[in-house]
Parts: structure tokens; sequence; C-alpha cells
């Protein structure tokens, strides 16, 4: 947290703090990257994982199941595919959530139903949702299309509440301020709300953006025509019955996973105690 | 009811934004923004009614039918609710469910306590961070398949470990032991979620004006006491909306499950959603599935009322003078 | 000063939002086509995409009114998918399945009746190997042509089982469990299994048991001779002779591991073999044998094509199948798979060129065809998956030691006869 006055004593108990959260976040860091050691490791030597006992060190270890993953299936297609759909979903997601989280810092009848109506929806699983989803989009005419992909993950729930969260916490004077100075309510959002909630912005970006980069089910209902697919859907080719595809498939894995980690250390900034709180939320 | 859940959810930090406008100008002024609050709740709402609501009335009325995939459809009432009651694989699914829901808070606190650490100066937090995050972006048929590995009896990392260290002599197993495969897929969900639940965090964090700790500094109060009076009363929408979120990937959480022991042994690490699909694509019984989906629905509807009736009713207000 | 957005503007941007979707979804709505369109959907063979190139262009010279399309989705989603098409009316005019799915659209009248197309044309019916063919009947109809062939075998390490003073492959079910018990010293298992779709219903029919009476109405395996194998099997898998895998592993594991070297049988379906050898750098003639179990009884495993009932050019869809089944085709893939396809005439060419080729192959898909009269685990049974998903948990019960056998057959006997009688 903050420090203070330069008490010696201070100083010392900070730094005992530090040994101690260095610590703590060294084994959870190890925790965290031992499973992503095997993947990568895997990934670049394609030995066989029921081997025992297992090698912990890499053997000759070779790029080459990245270059088949290339290859093997349309990456460079499926990419622009995952592409167009997340970006799709972000814009909606930035723009829907923000409107409905504004909307729902404001008291009105009602509110309290839409909020419980929200979180239920949110816990109806994909799986139980299928066929009439599949119907409804071919109602719509969006079978096969990006918009039909990226459609159903325009709006979730998750992501208003983290904007409300944030929106709660712009102070009133600020809002009483603009509205004094004649702005409409949708630029009182552009204009205050959303440039305030810089961290929660980045929260809903990478969360849209990773659901709806992963998304594998729906894609694989609605999209026929093999163009259209998007990165999940090559998965099912390393997992193909009749190769041993395991190296290619770790690293067809970490491949998807790039983008996801690219977008969340560029968002990084945004979660640094101090750069959007202080003196504009003080 | 609905306002104990309203006052659940807002950062509640003694200002009462949010509260009911002043009504200059009278009933004209309201009723325009009622109807800009609808306008802007409006595209949510459409999505989520199209994808959400409307296959939820889809089954709820599959749920009365004897549904046949390409002959006919008859209605028989509440049989398949009545089947539900003897189904003890139901029942089974039901209690693991719970369960998972039960695993939730033990990752939030984990969680939590990462978010504080990494929020605070430490150096390379940046770095801390990601490789936390790392887990979370990653396919989940990938992190099913690496964790099935770790567990294997005979070749699985944590037996040679275990094994290695001497602290077993006869190695474990996890995925086919009826006690052990659900916790052994919790431990794996904890490990992919962990990121989802500290970047949360993290933005709730960010919402705690940094002049509440200056002050407070200032009057002499300890780090333990910021933490307390402060941080975590105004995390607590954050944690909640981590809870929410627990609770929804144990309805969820489909492809680790399917892809670690496709519920098995034995049902025993069986939950709702895999029950379902098994039922509507793997025994072509559509219509039973959709009488479960209705049953999980309802009790997750009761589970979001009782849970904001228990975190709702405190004031979320914290005196910050 | 105004502070709310005024109507009008509210109605632009409710204007301007619904012509924007409105325009999305017209460029999206597909042209129709003036051509005939079917299509046909494969289960997880996607590596073959040349060949299905291949055969959608032959068959534009056949019949250029007609385009053609290919679908391919893995297992576990196939059924998600297919149902969903049926249920939007949009079926697959052609489908492939494997083991016993197409039984439960057969039996529900999903699936076109063949047999009037074969009487028709008897010398289709004539290409193929006439005990894989009786695989897709039900009640005396045809519903499915062979696409490739595999049954269950016994692989394995002849390493292991010099070292453990074995001769050759096991006679009976006892010597069978006595060699997994010899062979798993240490970190070496004495046999694997894979458990999917009946696979390992030859154990049990080796004993004698059989699931369920003749007419396929009542549960039949409550017998003191299943107790007894089931108790042989858990002990077995409790001394560690079999793999506990056996019994919670999917396809790819028990396969994993036989290919590590630890292994000393596997019981697996042929095409297990090239899943294996690539994986396994010791495979040769002289550490790798493949044998049918005791008393020849196998689990066949095979891939079939069919048509849909929903299909709007049924007549076009057999032409089709005819094209697919023929000799030059069948001979191409097993040529590029190494699988059988069931065509007598390619399976015969194909064997010969490997018998030259890649001996070892050879053998083990020679012994698909053989004993094709012991056939087990693929009853005509409307309700498969539902038997199945009754039985094999109570299964699980006994051989990871929940449940003692006659329990568990008890509890499997009540299930199985409710599953049969809803």
């Amino acid at each position: 947290m903050t420090a203070n006055a330069h008490r010696p004593r201070r100083a010392t108990a900070r730094r005992k703090h530090h040994w101690s959260l260095h610590a703590g976040l060294l084994a959870v860091s190890f925790f965290m990257l031992v499973p992503f050691y095997w993947v990568l490791k895997t990934s670049l030597t394609g030995e066989n994982i029921f081997v025992y006992p297992p090698k912990l060190l890499l053997n000759d270890p070779h790029p080459f199941y990245y270059v088949d993953v290339w290859y093997l299936i349309p990456f460079a297609r499926y990419l622009a595919n995952s592409a167009i759909v997340s970006v799709l979903a972000i814009v909606a997601n930035v723009v829907f959530n923000a409107m409905a989280a504004y909307a729902l810092t404001k008291h009105f009848r009602g509110r309290g139903l839409i909020i419980t109506l929200l979180l239920s929806c949110m816990m109806i699983p994909f799986q139980t949702t299928i066929v009439p989803a599949y119907l409804i989009t071919g109602k719509l005419g969006l079978l096969n299309s990006y918009l039909g992909m990226a459609l159903p993950t325009f709006s979730t729930i998750v992501c208003i509440f983290v904007y409300k969260a944030s929106f709660d916490a712009v102070p009133k004077s600020l809002i009483d301020a603009a509205r004094i100075d004649g702005l409409s309510e949708l630029q009182v959002i552009m204009k205050i709300m959303i440039p305030l909630s810089a961290s929660a912005v980045a929260t809903n970006v990478i969360l849209s953006f990773i659901w709806s980069w992963n998304n594998f089910m729906w894609p694989l209902i609605i999209v026929r025509d093999p163009d259209m697919q998007t990165l999940p859907l090559g998965l099912s080719r390393f997992l193909t019955y009749h190769e041993n595809t395991t190296g290619a498939l770790y690293a067809f894995c970490v491949m998807v996973l790039l983008p996801g980690i690219l977008l969340f250390l560029m968002a990084q900034r945004e979660f640094i105690q101090g750069l959007t709180s202080g003196a504009t939320k003080g | 009811m609905q306002n104990t859940l309203t006052t659940a959810m807002p950062v509640a930090s003694g200002r009462a934004h949010g509260a009911a406008l002043p009504r200059r100008g009278g009933g004209l002024k309201r009723r325009r923004e009622l109807i800009l609050i609808w306008v802007f709740l409006l595209p949510s709402l459409v999505v989520f009614f199209l994808y959400r609501i409307l296959p939820l009335l889809w089954n709820v009325m599959l749920s009365f039918q004897d549904f046949s995939l390409f002959g006919k459809t008859g209605w028989i009432g509440i049989e398949h609710y009545r089947e539900m009651l003897g189904d003890e694989v139901f029942w089974t699914s039901l209690w693991n469910t719970l369960l998972y829901i039960a695993s939730a808070p033990v990752g939030i606190v984990l969680a939590l306590a990462i978010a504080l650490m990494v929020n605070s100066e430490v150096r390379g937090r940046n770095v801390y961070r990601t490789i936390v995050f790392l887990s979370y972006p990653l396919m989940t048929v990938a992190v099913g398949i690496i964790w099935r590995w770790m567990y294997d009896e005979k070749v699985g990392l944590f037996n040679y470990v275990l094994r290695t260290l001497g602290i077993i002599d006869t190695p474990l197993p996890f995925l086919q032991s009826f006690e052990w495969a659900l916790p052994s897929i919790l431990l794996a969900n904890v490990w992919q979620i962990l990121g989802f639940y500290m970047i949360i965090l993290l933005a709730g964090l960010q919402n705690i004006p940094q002049n509440l700790y200056e002050a407070a500094s200032i009057d002499g109060a300890s780090a333990t006491q910021q933490l307390f009076r402060i941080t975590l009363p105004l995390l607590r929408p954050s944690i909640f909306l981590a809870f929410v979120i627990g609770v929804m990937t144990s309805f969820t959480s489909f492809d680790l499950v399917y892809v670690m022991t496709q519920g098995g042994p034995a049902h025993s690490s069986e939950l709702l959603v895999t029950y379902i699909y098994k039922n509507a694509f793997e025994l072509s019984r559509v219509d039973y599935a959709a009488a479960i989906t209705v049953v999980q629905f309802l009790l997750l509807v009761a589970l979001t009322w009782a849970g904001n009736r228990i975190s709702g009713g405190e004031a979320g207000a914290v005196k910050t003078e | 000063m105004s502070t709310h957005m005024p109507l009008s503007r509210i109605t632009r941007i409710a204007r301007g939002t619904a012509s924007t979707l409105l325009a999305f979804a017209m460029l999206s709505t597909p042209v129709l086509a003036q051509q005939k369109k079917i299509s046909f959907l494969t289960w997880n063979i996607a590596d073959q995409e040349e060949l299905f190139k291949e055969w959608i262009a032959e068959f534009k010279k056949i019949r250029p009114d007609v385009d053609v399309e290919w679908l391919d989705k893995k297992g576990p989603e196939f059924p998600a998918y297919y149902q969903t098409q049926v249920i939007a009316g949009t079926p697959p005019d052609i489908i492939n399945t494997q083991g016993g799915l197409w039984l439960e659209y057969a039996a529900a009248g999903g699936m076109v009746d063949l047999t009037q197309y074969m009487a028709k044309e008897p010398e289709v019916r004539k290409r193929f190997n006439a005990d894989y063919l009786a695989n897709w009947t039900y009640e005396d109809k045809n519903y499915m042509l062979p696409f490739y062939i595999s049954k269950s075998l016994l692989f394995y390490n002849k390493t292991m089982f010099k070292e453990a003073g074995l001769a050759g492959p096991p006679q009976s079910f006892e010597q069978m469990m006595e060699y997994a018990g010899k062979m798993s010293k240490g970190d070496k298992t004495g046999m694997l299994t894979l458990n999917f779709d009946w696979l390992y219903w030859p154990f049990f029919k080796m004993n004698g048991v059989e699931l369920l009476s003749p007419d396929l109405k009542k549960a039949a395996f409550n017998t003191p001779k299943a107790v007894q194998t089931l108790e042989a099997l858990a002990k077995a898998t409790a001394d560690g002779g079999i793999n506990k895998i056996s019994w919670t592993g999917r396809w790819v594991e028990p396969n994993g591991a036989f290919a590590a070297g630890n292994v000393g049988m596997l019981h697996a379906h042929s095409p297990a073999f090239f899943f294996i050898r690539g994986q396994a750098p010791w495979l040769n003639a002289e550490t790798f044998g493949a044998a049918h179990v005791p008393g020849g009884w196998a689990t066949p495993n095979s891939h079939g094509l069919g048509i849909s009932k929903g299909s709007k050019h049924p007549d076009i869809a057999w032409e089709f199948l005819k094209m697919v089944t023929s000799e030059k085709w069948t001979a191409k893939f097993s040529e590029r798979r190494k699988v059988l396809t069931g065509n007598i005439a390619s399976d015969t060419t194909t064997l010969e060129k490997m018998r030259k080729d890649d001996p070892l192959a050879a053998s083990v898909l020679q012994t698909q065809l053989e004993q094709t009269d012991k056939l087990t685990g693929n009853w005509r049974l409307a309700k498969d998956s539902r038997v199945k998903e009754a039985f094999y948990p109570e299964i699980q019960n006994v051989v990871l030691g929940r449940k003692t056998a006659s329990e568990a057959l008890k509890d499997a006997e009540s299930k199985v006869n409710r599953a049969l009688s809803r």
C-alpha cells in the first residue's frame, strides 16, 4: 500500500512484508506453471506421455509441431475467421454491456426483477440451448455467418456487472456537473463513465475476447462452410483417431492461447493501482 | 426481496449515487428517462431473450412431451419429472453439482489473496499477474487432457512425485476412484479459473479510491486494518460476482468433466450438465434432458434468491471518514 | 437546459440499428441454388480430406446436376450436430456412424431402408462381406453399407511375454487372467482393454454369458458364471494385472500406454495398431503379435454409411453410396488409411499387397476377416445406448471395487430391465 513517513521500522516491516509476498506468489506461480511446462514440453518434443518415469527435461526439442499445425489445418483462414468473430463480439460487448450497466445504476421499477432474471439466465448452460439456439439463428437467417457466430456472445451478465460496479463508484458530483453542462445520457457514458472505468473496459475486452475466441460448440453447430470455421474447430484434426498427434495437439493449444495472453499483457496498464484511481475518482 | 438484491450489488461508498433522482420538471422528465433506461437495456435483453429465455421456454415445453426425433411427439405431462424423482443418477448429479458450488469459495479466497498480493507494490507483479492468468484462456480440452495425465495412476506426474519423494508406496488412482474423481476435477477447475477470479477482483480493486487508504494511514491504521475495514467491504460486489461465477461454472462446466472422466466412474463425477448432455445426445432422450434442465434452472433461481437474502440486508456502505 | 435524450434521437438510433441488423441478415442469407445438393457427414476422419474431394469430383462426372458437400464431426459432437440438423429439417443426406449409433436412428425411423435398393441391384449386396453387412440390419431391414470395418482383437507384447516366461497368446479366459497377473510387475501392466461400445463384451461371451434373452426383451446376464467372470476381472484389476484405465479410459489412453511398451496385452480393435505403431519405435514382428481372444469372440466396431430419412434426394444419395463403396474407391481408401472396407474384392487385393509391403500390418488386418461368425456385443437393440448406460456403471462398480459382483449384477439387471421396458 502507500508509504507514509519514512520511519526505519516501517521500512523494515515493508521489506519483510515483501519477502513473504514473494514467497506466496512464487508458490502460486509454481502451481500455475507446472501443467504449462508439460504442455510446452510435449509441444516441443512430442513424446509419448505414457512413458514411465516421465522425463523431466526437454529431450531434443524442435519447433516442427508448430509448423505442422500451420499446415495441417488452414490455420491462417481459421485465425482470420476467429478474429472477425471476436472483434464483433468485443465491440458489441463493450457497447451493449456499458449501456445496460448504466441503465442498471439508476433506480426504476423492475430493476430488481431484471437483475434476478439476468443472473438466472447466465446459469443456463449452453448445452441445453443448442437446438433452440440453432433454430432461432436459422430463422434470423444467420446460419453459417460471422454475425451468427458472434450473436449469442454479444452480451454477458458478468461484463454488465463488472461495468456496473465500476459505474457505481463514479462520484455523483461528476455526473451532476456533466448534466448541468448539458451532456446527454449517451455522452455521460462515453465522456465520463467509460474513461473512469478503464479497468472495467479492459476486463470486459479480455473476457469477451476469450469467450468468443475459445467458443467451440456453437460455431461447430452453425457453421457448415469449411471456409467459415474458427480456430477451435481445427482442434478435431488433432484428435482424429488414426494419428498420434499429441505434440501437434499441444502446439495447437499453445498457438490458440497466445492471442488471449497478448491481449492481457496489453491491458496490464489498466490494472496498475494509482493510474486510474486517484484524483479523478477520489 | 428485489431491494435486497439491488443493495447487494452496487459499490456503496457512502455516496448515494444512483439514488432516486430529484424530480425536477415532474413526470415527463422521468418518463423520458425511463424510456432511455429501457432503450439502453434493450440490446442486452434481446440477446438474452433470444439465446437464453426462448431456449429455456423450449426446454420447458419439451419437458412435458414425449419427443421423438423422427416420429410423432405427444404430451405426457409430468412423467419425466416423476421419473427424475426416482432416478438415482439425477440425485447423484445434483449432489455433485452442489459439491462443485461448495468448492467455489476455496478458489475465490485463493484468488482474493493473489489479487491483493499482485495489487501491491511488490516487484514483478506484472509477471505474477500474467502467470496466474495464463491458464484461463487455455482451451478447456487441453486443460482436461493434461490434468488427466497428471492424475494418471501409473504414469502420471502426481504419483511420480509422491512416490519419488517416498510419501506413498502404491500409486493413487485419482480419476479411477469413486471418492477422488470429483475432487480431482475440482482442483483442475480451480487451476483454470483462478485467473478469471483474479481479473474480476483486480477490476474491483481499481474502484477503491486511493485517498481512503491515505486517510487511513494518516490516522494510523495498520495494513491489516485497512484490509478489513476498507478493501474487503468495498470489494464485496466483486466477491459476490466471483461467487456467482463460481456457481455458474458448476452448472456449466461441461468440457472439463467430459474430457477428464465423462462423469465416471459410475457417475461419481457426473454433473447435472453432463447428465443433461448425455440424455439429450447419447441416449436420444431430449425430452428427459429438458426436464432436468428445467429443474436445474429452478434450483438456480432458488439459490440466487437465497444468496441475496443472505448477503443482502447488510448495508454495503462503509464509513470512509 | 435539456439533459435527456430527445425522443427523435432515440427513434433515429433505433431505426439505424434495425436497418443495420436487417442488412447483415440479408447479406448472410444464402443464395438459393439452382443445382441439387446432397451432403454427407463423416465421423472423425478429417485426415482423408483429399479422398473426399476426389469422391466429389468423380461424382460430378456421373451427376453434373448435383453438388456434394462434405461435413465431418468428431464423435462426442456428432449426435448433437446430427440431431440439431434433423430437428431443423436439414439432415445430411448421408451419414457415417461408428458402432451402434445407427441403431438409435434406424429403430426410430430415421434412416432409409436400403434393402429395396439392394434388391433392385443385387450385385451391390454381393460386394460386401456378408457377416459385416449383416451388422447393420434391424428387423430384417438393411440400413447401412460398410464404410470401413474392424473388430476387437488381442495385441500382445512378445518381449514382456518372454520375460515372464510365457509362450504365446492365452488360450482361455483363466490363462488370460493368469498371464495378466504374471506380467504386471512394478510399473508394467499385464493387460488393458478398451471399454467403449461394448468392446469388453468378449470377456463375458467367452465365459458363456449372454446379455439379453434371445428376444432382446429381458436381461439374461445375472448368472453364476457372470458373477465368476466379473469377480475374476475385479481381482485382476485390484492386483494390478488389469490397468484401471481399461474401465475408465477413453481409447487414446490404453493405446498410448501399450505404445509405451509397458503393457503385456491390449484388447482393442484393429485401427489401434496403426496408432500404436506411430508411437512405438520398439514395435516389429519379433516384439509384437496379434491374435484372437480365447474363443475367437470379437465385438465389431465398424463404420457404416446410410441415408437419412429426411433426405430430399435419397435416390441420388444411393447413387453416391454405390460409387464410394465400389472396388475402385474402396481400394484407394484402404491404401491410404490402411483399413479394410468390407468390400470383398478390394480387401483381398489390399491384403495381398500388404503382405508384401507391410507383413505386420497385414497380419493384424487378416484377423479382421477371420472368425466373423463369432461377432458379439452387437445386438440389434433399439435402446442400445440406454442399456449400455444402465449396465456399464455397475461393471465399473465391481471392477473398481465398490460393489460385489452379485450385488452389482442384481442392480444392473433391474436397471436394464427398466430401460428395456420404457
